[in-house]
């Protein structure tokens, strides 16, 4: 009843029954790996609820006070007022420290998330046209996740991440006429500047998430209009998509997804201690901890700034940095691909053709091979960017360490691509373990209350696809 | 004259037996004498006999130092106190990095061979008094992180620092041995005297790594204090990897 | 009750329960651990609940088959009709030559116009990056304002040093170390600057401008937590290992009638990291 007094009121205001049948009933592939997505969007919710309690507490200011709190190996030390507000968050605000554990676990799992969705783009050529848009606002995405967790945890203003400000202001300062110029403007002044964060505030909670929060909202659209890629089931015409309608199950299947997320990110946000800025101290420039790493998903940058030779070029009477090249210029290199790859790929293959179907890596043999190459070049930088912790775990000298994986970082890589590539061939010459699935399903209802597929040996129903132009529905 | 001889025997028999009695009182008395501070020599022996069986070969029979180890002129009895107690010395090859184990001598040779050690190669820094409860752990902090942290890491568990060396954690250091290795600089450590870490900073220091035993993890498990590159493992492995076995049991596989 | 729905009601059950314990937890005063554990619970009961419901409780249509696009799909005419109507508009202003150049002129100006505000972020930074705090006579002082004397340091000591009056400053941070004095193998001019043993040295990398928290005594390095730059004290603070690309700066001191140290002069080079205008 109230349903469909609901269902006439929004007709009569906004003539969208169908609109509102149509997409209920939109169906959707269910593999698991297609929820990886999923995985990053609900961290980035949960990002946003924590952050929103912690927003209620920060103070972003420099400005200096001396900390009476109840940590004792701090009291009487000149502070800033935003460490202060950290470490009342912490130990002051009942649930405060599990909200602001939660918020930089969501932080790290939602980048993860979103790397291994990328990944399984990738492998799967769901860039492919017309999907390149929704390729290029992802690579968008990351970027900006990775600059909102940089500035995130720049803001408790303490040692560690004071001394990873310092890092990327140098890196601006080394870029060729303009550099000193533009570090400046963007930190304020000399480092370090008192406007630095307040100004890391505004990005991290308003200009980065609502950037996100766009990107994110053009991302989804474009899912559901352009329909997702699948790996089709043998049987069904191209143009199709099957799977399970949103509404109820699949959507029911996400929240619950979502429910998940938030309890792994709460439970390691009470259990497991994350980014103790007490124990770094307030940040001061004359001093550094050890081990320096940033986050890990700033690992790979890290490792590059710690194997890059000491190169540096005069120019015109002008010095370009050392830091130019591993800290502007690759990066820029490496994510200007990355962005571009759905391009790249179709000029290579000579492909202007539309596609909805996901492949199987070992479709994309040469594909395959360059992203398996990618990936271990990632993992060794990670590597590289923790070598002295690296180093003191394995008993082995860190500068050996170093020599060691610079030569690795380009056989690996090599290698993993080549036997990647190989294999694949392999397979998809020999057909092996292909995708066998019934097109039509019987279910059966169980002894339980609910319902099994019976297998119907993969013969087609004679019942019509609903919805292709053989159908008279209406879409 | 048969009288004459005996009272001559009989004076002499006496004048033995007084001997006698005195040599002998005399022997119990002479035991008895008070022991000239804590038997040093016999200590200083006892370190000699040492030294010469276990130290001399790389540091040579007068402390001077050889190829394989080098000289303990000016060293102290606070160096001689931490090699040993830490078990960091004798090094049984002079090409490994001394590193913590169990001490090979007892607490009673230890203090031998450092008054051994002393009277060869005086000087250096004595073993320093340290005072955990006399410290405050605010100024032990700041102290900590202004000239620790840099190599011991922030959260006292060590790190690399390059050609070879590890700055060991600290965890396993008591009070004295703090002490000592702040004012000797161990290995490739530099050291504090004094003026540059005053005793009231070194009670701190050592109240605080002390506090940092049982203090510091309001937030749960410390993932070992080596900071993000923990963090970053746990977030993947156990994060994502958690979430994707949740994909995995409710998504197809097909 | 089938099992699937006892488990889905169980799940719920927990639910409940852990949400009112987090309730008693938050009254009591709050405990980390406990908050998390309970709320992972509470709202992997909810999860666990959901998801068991949508996989063994509904109707498992898992293989409904609906096409992507709309029915029709665009024909030539209706593409024609488009770039038709797009093209018109675009027409009109096309049609007025000079307007549209002026429009374009306006837009253009305007546009840089509202460039201007971010010239206000930050000042140029002129010469600041080629100067620091100390001048001639600047007395050595450490973060607390204690003057640092020729005694203070032993051998194989070293400790951070600030211009009197500018402790804490970020550009001007140096650190002191003393060595045997005949193991200095500086210039001539730069062993002036180290008298007895005792050298002075920019803090700041210069490869990310990191402070150099690591002096190795025994071997005579100076080493950057950050990316393992290290520099030989005993050559100049030549970088020996390392991304770093110059060497360290070295502050010429001097020590007074009293004892006392005092720098004779700034860096002889700007300290940190490369810039462009470094030269």
């Amino acid at each position: 009843m109230i349903v469909r007094r609901l269902v006439d009121g929004v007709d009569e205001r906004l003539d969208g029954t169908s609109f509102i049948r149509h997409n209920l009933r939109k169906v959707f592939p269910d593999h698991w790996s297609f929820m990886l997505g999923e995985l990053a969007l609900y961290s980035f919710a949960l990002l946003l609820l924590t952050g929103t309690f912690l927003s209620l507490f920060f103070v972003a200011s420099p400005a200096t006070t001396v900390y009476q709190g109840p940590y004792e190996p701090l009291q009487g030390r000149d502070v800033s007022l935003a460490y202060e507000s950290v470490l009342r968050v912490s130990f002051e605000v009942r649930a405060g420290l599990v909200m602001r554990q939660t918020h930089h676990w969501a932080a790290l799992v939602f980048v993860a998330s979103m790397t291994a969705h990328l990944v399984r783009v990738f492998f799967t050529g769901a860039f492919r046209k017309p999907r390149e848009l929704s390729w290029l606002i992802g690579v968008s995405l990351l970027v900006a996740g990775i600059g909102a967790g940089f500035t995130g945890y720049s803001l408790p203003d303490d040692l560690l991440s004071g001394t990873g400000l310092r890092i990327i202001y140098s890196a601006v300062l080394s870029i060729p006429v303009i550099g000193t110029w533009l570090a400046y403007l963007f930190f304020g002044g000399e480092f370090p500047s008192p406007e630095l964060i307040p100004r890391l505030f505004v990005m991290h909670i308003l200009l980065i998430p609502a950037a996100i929060t766009g990107l994110l909202s053009a991302h989804l659209a474009l899912v559901w209009h352009q329909t997702h890629t699948q790996f089709r089931p043998k049987g069904t015409p191209e143009a199709t998509v099957t799977g399970t309608p949103v509404w109820p199950k699949f959507a029911l299947k996400s929240i619950g997804l979502a429910f998940m997320t938030f309890a792994v990110l709460a439970g390691l946000g009470g259990l497991a201690q994350i980014n103790p800025v007490w124990l770094y101290g307030p940040f001061v420039p004359y001093s550094a901890p050890s081990p320096a790493q940033p986050d890990f998903y700033a690992g790979w940058l890290e490792g590059i700034l710690r194997l890059w030779p000491n190169w540096e070029f005069q120019l015109f009477g002008h010095t370009i940095g050392e830091l130019f090249l591993p800290a502007v210029v690759v990066p820029g290199i490496i994510f200007t691909a990355l962005a571009l790859w759905p391009f790249i790929e179709a000029r290579a293959r000579r492909d202007t053709a539309v596609h909805h179907d996901a492949q199987r890596p070992r479709e994309a043999p040469v594909r395959s091979g360059i992203g398996a190459a990618g990936i271990a070049f990632f993992v060794l930088l990670m590597l590289a960017g923790s070598n002295d912790v690296l180093a003191k775990y394995l008993q082995v000298e860190v500068d050996t360490l170093n020599a060691v994986l610079k030569v690795l970082l380009f056989v690996v890589p090599a290698i993993t691509g080549l036997i990647t590539w190989w294999i694949c061939r392999d397979l998809a010459r020999r057909g092996a373990a292909p995708i066998a699935r019934p097109t039509r399903v019987e279910f059966v209802r169980n002894a339980a209350g609910g319902f099994d597929e019976g297998d119907d040996g993969g013969q087609r129903s004679a019942a019509p696809v609903p919805g292709t132009p053989t159908d008279g529905e209406a879409p | 004259m048969a009288g004459r001889a005996n009272a001559e025997a009989r004076v002499l028999s006496k004048v033995l037996r007084i001997g006698l009695a005195v040599a002998i009182l005399g022997q119990i008395a002479w035991s008895f004498r008070p022991e000239p501070s804590s038997a040093q020599p016999e200590l200083e022996a006892e370190g000699r006999a040492l030294y010469e069986a276990n130290c001399s070969t790389c540091h040579a029979l007068d402390a001077g130092g050889t190829v394989n180890g080098p000289s303990l002129q000016q060293v102290g009895p606070a160096a001689v106190d931490f090699m040993l107690r830490t078990g960091r010395m004798p090094l049984a090859n002079p090409n490994d990095q001394p590193e913590r184990g169990e001490p090979k001598f007892s607490p009673d040779e230890i203090d031998a061979l450092i008054a051994y050690v002393a009277s060869i190669a005086p000087g250096g820094p004595p073993i320093p008094t340290v005072d955990v409860s006399a410290g405050d752990l605010a100024l032990g902090s700041e102290t900590f992180l202004d000239n620790c942290a840099g190599c011991h890491g922030a959260g006292a568990s060590g790190d690399s620092v390059g050609g070879g060396q590890i700055a060991p954690s600290l965890y396993p250091a008591d009070p004295r041995e703090i002490g000592e290795a702040v004012r000797i600089g161990p290995g490739v450590m530099p050291k504090f005297g004094p003026e540059t870490i005053d005793q009231r900073q070194l009670d701190s220091l050592a109240a605080y790594l002390e506090w940092l035993h049982d203090n510091g993890d309001e937030g749960g498990l410390q993932l070992g204090r080596v900071g993000a590159v923990a963090e970053g493992l746990v977030a993947v492995v156990v994060g994502l990897g958690i979430l994707i076995l949740v994909l995995r049991l409710t998504g197809a596989k097909r | 009750m089938k099992r699937a729905e006892r488990i889905v009601a169980a799940a719920f059950l927990v639910t409940i329960i852990s949400a009112l314990a987090l309730f008693v937890v938050y009254m009591r005063g709050g405990n980390t651990q406990a908050e998390g554990a309970l709320l992972a619970i509470a709202l992997g009961g909810v999860g666990v609940g959901l998801l068991v419901w949508a996989k063994r409780l509904m109707p498992h249509i898992r293989d409904e088959t609906q096409p992507r696009a709309k029915a029709v799909p665009a024909t030539e005419a209706d593409l024609e009709a488009t770039v038709e109507t797009m093209e018109s508009g675009v027409e009109e202003i096309r049609r007025r030559r000079f307007l549209s150049r002026m429009l374009l002129g306006a837009a253009g100006a305007l546009g840089l116009a509202a460039l201007i505000p971010i010239r206000s972020l930050g000042r140029s930074p002129g010469d600041s990056l080629l100067h620091t705090k100390w001048t001639p006579g600047a007395k050595l002082v450490t973060i607390d304002g204690t003057p640092v004397t020729a005694s203070t340091l032993e051998i194989g000591s070293f400790t951070t040093v600030f211009p009197e009056g500018h402790e804490g400053s970020a550009d001007s941070q140096a650190v002191l170390i003393r060595v045997e004095p005949g193991q200095l193998q500086l210039t001539e001019a730069a062993m002036a600057g180290a008298p007895d043993g005792l050298v002075a040295y920019s803090k700041i990398c210069t490869h990310a401008g990191c402070p150099l928290g690591l002096y190795l005594a025994a071997t005579h390095e100076l080493r950057c937590p950050c990316h393992q730059s290290t520099f030989d004290v005993l050559d100049g603070a030549k970088p020996v290992y390392g991304p770093a690309p110059r060497p360290l700066p070295q502050l010429p001191i001097e020590i007074a009638e009293d004892g006392a140290l005092f720098a004779t002069g700034d860096f002889p080079a700007p300290v940190g990291p490369s810039f462009w205008e470094l030269g």
